[in-house]
């Protein structure tokens, strides 16, 4: 089985204290640490089982700048075979469409059973890319999967749904998958393997190679733009909620269904 | 905009949600005068779901076919290709929900309508639109436009809308039966699955409610388990608890055990060691009961309430279950 | 550098092993888990095919604490045997989630807690030390360690440290947000790259400052500095030795009364592994005030508190009652009022004793750098919180 994973580097942003920079339509990234985007570790463990159960190969695909080869090398040290960046300034200001463009551009010529992506980015979330993609492929797809099963040229996935609730598809092959965090337990990738793939080329494809024009691309050939980005507002520390207990409970209650929990 | 179409999601014959924070929303942004559409696709027998919405749409369109039972991408895509070609609006509004995050995205590539999505917010300014949406794990957000379009399509995110007192309207039914052919083969919905009990992974548990020492006793976890219920969300501890076996270590959120990223988490009796910390202080909403005023856990807390957790869970599980009937 | 070409007992000799048992017999988290390190050596020799160990979790229960190695007839390491363990498992990337969480943290933050690397100096913002990087060389260089750098409960510890050397006449400066992780832990979680790239990060620093002595917060960092670092020109020392020094060439005195009844856990990496014993002593005792008692068990055969070999990440069988909690009952027997420490992980461990034995009324933990600092007439500020 031919399995191509779609792997995206992004800043970790958790711990970071952002700032937006002059343009105010993005953030400044020279003090963040970059990684592999935390749903395509899933996605590349996923690959990586399937292929030990089914034999076949792995490659990895990822759109951006030259940094982009850490990611790719590290899923090379978990197990993938080949890696190929896809790079060009024109990419750059690409939402999920024009993102998928690029992808199918380059995955439509190659040999593929199984193309997995993340269900979304750590950056610009919009959890979108994977489907978009599929449907740009004419791939039968499934998002939020949650576990793979295959027999013959049929899958049979699960799906996350809201409240604990599953929902179990079958999908007949070559087909698109967005894999949801949990799914496996992604492999450690050690220093030592990363270093033994070091010397391994990975192969650069720009827009003129994918035969994509400037309009197809970035902000031309994208459905939305950021116009501007701002923080949202925010308190310094617990905001304590006091009154009486009836006052406390009814408060909470309200900030609950606001914040989303309850289910 | 004047006509916005909003796409119903209902699941196990059941209308969500979302479906209501997107009427409402839709009845913000159309204004006096404006149309707002609700889109029903199910099997003709899912007929009833539509007095819930009837009340809060100007017009309802109904494809009533067998083939429309459940969610299934291809069967709602075929349905779309007569929707597009016969419903007039300039916005289709969907949930950023597994259902609509299994949809939208293809039917913006498909159709190559201008799309964007988990959205947190509209704005519409000189007949134009804007969205606002989160990035970053919420903590920037975007305000993003749209390409120009006959028809626009966002998915909305669940919560970011007020689900009551939306406008109610004398809605009128437009039946559309026997819409839907094609060969789904492709993709087939098998059935659904509920979380096994006992299986709990609270790693992927959208609502926490975490109990440290300060629950003093086992015999006292019920009360934290009734809440976690009232609520829908899934029982979790810090170290102490998970080492005197009160809960099993699965439970165990910090450095030793596990990272965790619900919605909302609620601490309750949690000092709020910073190996605790670590294990949660991503959750979208920190909610922290403790009797110490200087306990850390108030530090990265969002709301904080100072007493005794034996008074406050009681009193906040018993309005919540009154909330939900 | 051995290659791992080698196989383990090749390289750690373990066929020289004869099975006597003293590992197991002083090994203390022997008492309470499946871990019996004298069969993990005769395995690891006899054994074909080292995956068998791959799925016992007790191989991670050993703390490293390095009992075995000090009591081997033959100059064997068997610790070194589970640390190679678990080098093979971290190579084929099979380790818990938590582990491969401390290693990603340590590898893209420099600390195993995954904290901002710019904010590893905010506990020193108000304190004005001085940026190392830019001192003349042969001054002082203050190793502060991830864990007294971000867990509010260590900074109190550093901050303690900072005032003592202050009173001492000290002129000393910190790397600050330039300080990566010692890589101690990592390597004893088995992940040797990282742990060489740790080094190598700190090592480009600690040339540059060019220092005559660098004083470490935790025994951990001082024995990777001072025994496993390559080229380093520098004297290590621990802050008990240090701060021993100043009060024996009478530049740093004591003059407030700490009336305080305490009694001293020797961390196995600054007592065991380093030989270690009589300075934290010498500089407890000469605090006015303070009446000290010996534990029991004490120096080389002190129990260990479960806090190192990875065990902050990772916890394990986890089967019985802490260590940690032993000793904290032990010292209740003895009615000291606070148990005195001198490293970050046996103050962090021996405190959530006292929490889940539930006496926090009745005693403390306090680091010996908290203590001298009250002995200077400063109140540290998180002063046995809880």
């Amino acid at each position: 089985m031919d399995i191509i994973v779609c792997i995206k580097r992004v800043p970790e942003t958790a711990e970071a204290d952002l700032v937006i920079d002059g343009t105010k339509k993005a953030i400044e990234t020279d003090d963040l640490v970059y990684s592999i985007n935390e749903w395509d570790n899933y996605a590349v463990e996923a690959a990586i089982q399937l292929k030990e159960a089914e034999g076949g190969t792995i490659t990895v695909i990822s759109v951006g700048p030259e940094e982009n080869n850490e990611v790719l090398r590290r899923a090379l040290a978990m197990g993938a075979d080949e890696a190929i960046r896809l790079t060009d300034p024109a990419f750059e200001g690409s939402d999920a469409y024009a993102m998928a463009k690029v992808l199918a551009a380059a995955i439509k010529d190659m040999p593929h059973d199984l193309i997995l992506t993340g269900v979304q980015a750590d950056d610009d979330g919009f959890g979108a890319t994977g489907v978009a993609l599929a449907q740009m492929l004419g791939l039968p797809y499934a998002a939020l999967v949650t576990d793979i099963k295959k027999e013959g040229d049929t899958l049979t996935v699960h799906r996350e749904l809201e409240g604990g609730l599953e929902e179990v598809d079958t999908l007949k092959l070559p087909a698109l998958l967005t894999i949801q965090t949990g799914i496996n337990e992604p492999r450690y990738v050690s220093i030592m393997g990363i270093r033994r793939v070091a010397k391994k080329e990975i192969a650069a494809k720009g827009a003129a190679d994918l035969g994509l024009s400037e309009n197809d691309v970035g902000l031309n050939g994208s459905m939305s733009q950021i116009e501007e980005l701002f923080f949202p507002p925010v308190g310094e520390g617990a905001e304590i909620i006091e009154g009486t207990m009836d006052e406390k409970a009814e408060t909470l209650v309200k900030i609950l269904k606001e914040r989303g929990g309850i289910a | 905009m004047e006509k916005i179409a909003v796409l119903v999601e209902h699941r196990q014959d059941e209308v969500r949600d979302i479906t209501f924070e997107m009427l409402g929303k839709a009845h913000q942004l159309v204004g006096e005068g404006g149309e707002v559409i609700a889109l029903f696709l199910g099997d003709p027998s899912q007929k009833g779901l539509l007095d819930a919405i009837t009340p809060h749409a100007h017009r309802v369109i109904a494809y009533l076919d067998t083939n429309l039972k459940n969610f299934e991408p291809l069967r709602y895509q075929a349905a779309f290709s007569q929707i597009f070609e016969n419903v007039d609006c300039q916005l289709i509004l969907m949930g950023q929900t597994a259902f609509g995050m299994d949809l939208a995205p293809a039917v913006a590539a498909k159709w190559e309508i201008p799309f964007t999505s988990d959205v947190v917010d509209i704005e519409a300014s000189d007949g134009d639109l804007m969205a606002i949406r989160q990035m970053y794990s919420g903590k920037v957000n975007a305000k993003v436009s749209l390409k120009a379009g006959d028809k626009r399509l966002l998915t909305v995110r669940a919560g970011a809308f007020p689900a009551e007192d939306i406008p109610t309207v004398s809605g009128e039914v437009q039946e559309i039966t026997g819409a839907v052919e094609g060969d789904f083969s492709a993709r087939t919905f098998v059935e659904y699955l509920e979380a096994a009990v006992g299986d709990v992974d609270i790693t992927q548990a959208d609502i926490i409610v975490s109990v440290g020492r300060g629950i003093k006793d086992a015999d006292n976890i019920p009360i934290a388990e009734e809440l976690a219920n009232a609520l829908g969300g899934v029982v979790a501890c810090s170290r102490p608890v998970a080492d005197k076996k009160w809960l099993p270590k699965e439970r165990q959120v910090g450095t030793s055990g596990k990272t965790v990223k619900p919605k909302v988490y609620i601490a309750l009796g949690i000092s709020g060691a910073f190996q605790h910390q670590a294990g949660m202080k991503n959750a979208g909403t920190i909610i922290a009961v403790n009797k110490d005023p200087k306990a850390p856990i108030f530090g990265i807390a969002h709301y904080g309430i100072v007493d005794d957790l034996f008074k406050v869970v009681p009193a906040l599980t018993e309005k919540v279950k009154g909330i939900k009937g | 550098m051995e290659t791992m070409e080698q196989s383990l007992p090749e390289r750690l000799d373990l066929y020289t092993c004869i099975q006597c048992g003293k590992c197991t017999g002083g090994c203390p988290v022997s008492i309470k888990s499946p871990l019996n390190i004298r069969r993990v050596v005769r395995e690891s020799a006899v054994r074909e095919d080292l995956h068998v160990f791959f799925s016992r979790l007790e191989i991670w229960d050993c703390t490293t604490c390095s009992t075995c190695a000090i009591r081997c007839p033959r100059g064997l390491r068997p610790v070194d045997a589970i640390i190679g363990l678990r080098e093979m498992m971290v190579e084929e990337g099979r380790i818990e989630k938590t582990i491969i969480d401390a290693l990603d943290g340590a590898y893209k933050y420099g600390n195993p807690w995954g904290r901002a690397k710019n904010k590893r100096a905010e506990w020193a913002q108000d304190l004005e030390i001085a940026n190392a990087l830019e001192m003349d060389p042969g001054q002082i260089l203050y190793f502060v360690c991830c864990a007294a750098s971000y867990d509010p409960r260590v900074q109190s510890v550093a901050k303690s440290l900072a005032t003592v050397l202050r009173a001492g006449g000290v002129n000393f400066g910190i790397l600050g947000n330039k300080e990566v992780c010692c890589g101690s832990e990592i390597r004893r979680m088995g992940e040797v790259g990282l742990f060489e790239m740790l080094m190598e990060e700190n090592m480009k620093n600690f040339t540059k400052v060019n220092p005559q002595t660098i004083v470490t917060t935790s025994p951990h960092c001082m024995n990777a500095l001072k025994n496993e670092y390559e080229g380093l020109g520098a004297e290590v020392l621990h802050y008990s030795q240090f701060v021993w020094r100043l009060i024996e060439e009478e530049k740093l005195s004591f003059s407030t009364e700490v009336p305080m009844k305490v009694t001293y856990h020797d961390p196995c990496y600054l007592g065991k592994q380093n030989g270690v014993f009589d300075e934290p002593r010498n500089v407890l005792k000469s605090i006015p005030g303070i009446e000290f008692t010996e534990f029991g068990r004490c120096r080389e055969n002190s129990l260990c508190c479960e806090g190192g070999g990875g065990r902050m990440w990772m916890e394990g069988t986890n089967v019985g009652k802490r260590l940690s909690e032993i000793r904290v009952e032990d010292a209740l027997e003895m009615g000291v009022e606070a148990i005195v420490t001198a490293c970050p992980f046996c103050l962090l461990t021996l405190e959530d004793a006292v929490k889940t034995t539930g006496n926090e009324e009745k005693i403390k933990v306090i680091d010996l750098m908290e203590l001298a600092s009250m002995g200077l007439g400063v109140r540290p500020e998180v002063e046995g919180r809880r």
